[in-house]
């Protein structure tokens, strides 16, 4: 156990190492897109980071030396939908560190998932602007060199017309993308194990996450099969291991913890099942965000220590 | 109200045969919640035996009372003693205080005990180096407790296992008791102490536990000794061994801090005691095993506690353990063990509940276990404290089942209304909170502050 990070640094650059065969495994399959977009996101972190440092007047060099920048950076650029404007990447990470964390009075002081929140105002405020998301029967962002995507991404070129790039893809690539299913999850479940073995997440809340998910899909009416593979889509691994299980903004034992990932869990299918969007997690984590608070109340109040509490 | 049956940490297997096929796993005392391991750095310390120390034309500053009730001095200055002398008296419950040394008495004035912030009265004794005792009485050894616990007193005697609690108060408050458990965990790194006399005097604390059982008609007697001391276990099996005595010996969780009293009284009984509570109330008797060698001189061979084996260490050329009489002044204990650079810091008690030397010249006390000189690599300097990024590494630890987080931040605002509910009084301040922060907060000085704020409000 001698690899288990013992400082805020160390637990912050296992996060971003342990993200890297995500985003390796995402790239390999969706393009240069997703390099390009991660890499923008992490910048607009670095940069927004150090001004809300000088603004609050606090040690910048300081107080960028525990990476925290650096693994929201990287989570937003994940969590963003591909191909969205920099423009775009730059309202996320504003509402993410400037909104949401340094507001709230800085590292570990915020109640919403930075991440989430910036994604909750991109995909609530500029539903309409954002590309169709690309599937693994459908990975359209995968043609476009890196010419095409930072055109794109700088506005610099009219915006792709997606009918005909929806219909020439398939064909460009000879079924080939057909035949290769969905392969992230893959790279994301083995950094949240990683996570999970050096002791900086908890089991327990990707665990309820997918059990009440995978419930709910039951309930639902379709083939336990057919619930159990609904968990590699979308984001649901990477949001069950690297952003619900994010320490400041998730309950204080392990009682809450399960609750609180059963919570999320239960709201994204939900959303699934019901919803306007393809995927509820964003809205799932920040309402579970918002119960901690009481979740932590109710295992204080079920849950006494060994010995007798003397109240006066 | 005691309860009267123990419930016994271990089964009681019901042959001979069964008892062996059991032993590796019967003597293992309750686990309790939290806790840590620490690198113990144990054998720097504990490779060779206790040394004497010369004290001639040292300036003997031996503190008069405990801290809590002081003495009157009973000699003046000029006047020779012996080792083993009276030299403050008071009222019956106080605690008496006896010259460490023979020499001369050079003047009284006040002086810091090592591990206190403010200083006390002592009486300075210019040791003449001859260590003449005085004639020790051919004992009328107590018979009872009441007996005992005035003899206790008379006799200086005080828990050396840090907290300093007068044995005579304990000895008459422990009466309805029906356990006596005795503390050899010595779960600290660095300190070895308690290790270096279990190994060589396990005769005397075994003959001292015996003799306290009887005369206090306690029928079970329990050591716990942290597993790290294989020798000191195997010293004290002897000793039974050799007596026919009834004590057991009952290994203890190898985790930090497995010698905090409510963790104790948990592994070696089962028993909880909750905080606030006296071990007296769940009827259990502890004893530090310094201490109970302290009475078994005391008792059997008439020395009041006049020295205290301490433990030097860290980064210096001759580590060991001394037996230095109480009062010796720090730099001259300190110099015997040759630290390789005089400027650094020196650590009293151990690296986790102990605390700076309060001042450059301050004096051993009967509470002072051990001197640490700091280095970097054994005892790395605390880095700067960051934010807290509520990870939980501190609720995982407490072996209270505190919420440190919550009470840091509490105690950050003065809340003093969410101290009380988070239960700030539990804490026993063992540190592990504080050493396992990854934003380095210091969370164990901060509920030491807050705790005393809060005993300073509920006294106004």
């Amino acid at each position: 156990m001698k690899l288990a990070p013992t400082s805020v640094r160390g637990i912050m650059l296992a996060v971003s190492v342990a993200l890297l065969p995500g985003i390796a495994l995402q790239a390999w399959q969706f393009g240069p897109a997703v390099w390009l977009q991660t890499g923008w996101c992490t910048l607009f972190a670095l940069l927004l980071e150090a001004l809300c440092l000088r603004l609050r007047q606090l040690p910048v060099r300081q107080g960028l030396s525990d990476f925290s920048w650096l693994v929201c950076g990287l989570l937003l650029g994940q969590a963003l939908p591909l191909m969205v404007p920099a423009w775009m990447m730059l309202v996320a990470a504003l509402v993410a560190l400037g909104l949401t964390k340094h507001a709230s009075g800085g590292l570990g002081q915020n109640r919403l998932n930075p991440v989430m929140a910036g994604l909750g105002v991109i995909a609530v405020c500029f539903y309409q602007q954002l590309y169709p998301a690309p599937s693994a029967q459908l990975p359209w962002t995968q043609g476009l060199s890196i010419q095409q995507v930072l055109a794109q991404q700088w506005l610099l070129e009219p915006r792709l017309q997606l009918d005909s790039l929806s219909g020439a893809t398939p064909l460009a690539h000879d079924q080939l993308a057909d035949a290769s299913p969905y392969v992230a999850w893959i790279g994301y479940l083995a950094g949240g194990l990683l996570l999970v073995l050096l002791r900086v997440i908890r089991l327990e809340i990707p665990l309820a996450m997918a059990a009440s998910s995978v419930l709910l899909c039951i309930l639902a009416g379709h083939p336990p099969l057919e619930a159990l593979y609904s968990l590699t889509l979308g984001g649901f691994i990477f949001a069950a291991f690297f952003i619900a299980t994010d320490p400041v903004t998730s309950p204080d034992s392990r009682f809450g913890r399960i609750l609180f990932g059963a919570a999320i869990g239960a709201i994204t299918e939900l959303v699934r099942e019901f919803g306007l969007y393809a995927d509820g997690l964003c809205f799932a984590v920040l309402a579970g965000n918002l119960l901690v608070t009481q979740l932590d109340a109710l295992s204080r109040r079920l849950f006494q220590p060994w010995y007798r509490v003397k109240m006066n | 109200m005691p309860q009267l049956a123990p419930p016994l940490p271990y089964s009681s297997p019901a042959s001979p045969w069964l008892q062996r096929l059991f032993k590796p796993f019967r003597r293992t005392g309750q686990r309790w919640r939290g806790g840590i391991k620490l690198a113990d750095h144990k054998a720097l310390s504990n490779q060779t035996p206790i040394q004497q120390i010369a004290v001639k034309g040292l300036r003997i500053a031996v503190p008069l009372g405990d801290g809590r009730r002081q003495v009157e001095p009973c000699v003046v200055a000029g006047q020779q003693v012996l080792k083993g002398e009276l030299i403050g008296r008071g009222e019956p419950m106080s605690l008496w205080a006896h010259a460490s040394t023979s020499g001369r008495v050079a003047a009284i004035e006040r002086a810091y005990p090592a591990d206190r912030d403010q200083p006390v009265p002592v009486v300075i004794i210019e040791a003449d180096g001859r260590d003449r005792w005085i004639e020790r009485q051919p004992v009328n050894t107590p018979q009872n407790a009441a007996e005992l616990a005035q003899f206790s007193l008379q006799m200086g005697l005080i828990g050396l296992g840090g907290a300093g609690f007068p044995t005579g108060i304990k000895i008459a408050g422990s009466q309805q008791s029906d356990l006596l458990l005795i503390n050899g965990a010595e779960c600290e790194p660095f300190v070895t102490c308690d290790d270096r006399l279990m190994r060589e005097r396990a005769d005397t604390i075994i003959a001292a536990a015996d003799y306290l059982s009887r005369v206090l008609e306690i029928a079970q007697v329990r050591i716990g000794v942290e597993p790290n001391k294989p020798e000191a276990l195997a010293a004290l099996n002897a000793a039974v061994a050799a007596t026919g005595s009834r004590v057991q010996i009952c290994r203890l969780p190898h985790r930090y801090p497995a010698g905090g009293q409510p963790m104790l009284v948990k592994s070696l009984s089962g028993r909880t005691l909750s905080p606030g509570m006296l071990p007296a109330e769940v009827g259990v008797m502890v004893l530090n095993v310094a201490t109970l060698h302290a009475l078994g001189r005391a008792v059997f061979h008439g020395e009041p506690l006049v020295s205290r084996v301490v433990t030097l260490t860290g980064d210096v050329d001759k580590p060991g353990n001394v037996e230095v009489p109480i009062g010796m002044p720090v730099p001259a204990l300190l110099a015997a063990a040759q630290p390789r650079d005089q400027q650094r810091g020196v650590q009293v008690g151990g690296p986790m509940m102990g605390r700076e030397l309060s001042h450059p010249n301050a004096v051993i006390s009967k509470t002072s276990s051990c001197l640490i000189v700091r280095c970097d690599d054994l005892f790395p300097p605390r880095p700067p404290a960051g934010d807290c990024i509520r990870c939980n590494r501190c609720v995982d630890v407490c072996p209270m089942a505190l919420q440190p987080l919550k009470l840091y931040a509490a105690s950050q605002r003065a809340d003093r209304i969410t101290l009380q509910q988070e239960q700030l009084a539990a804490c026993i301040e063992c540190g592990a909170c504080s050493h396992v922060c990854p934003s380095n907060l210091p969370l164990r000085d901060s509920f030491r502050d807050a705790k005393r704020e809060l005993l300073a409000g509920a006294r106004q």
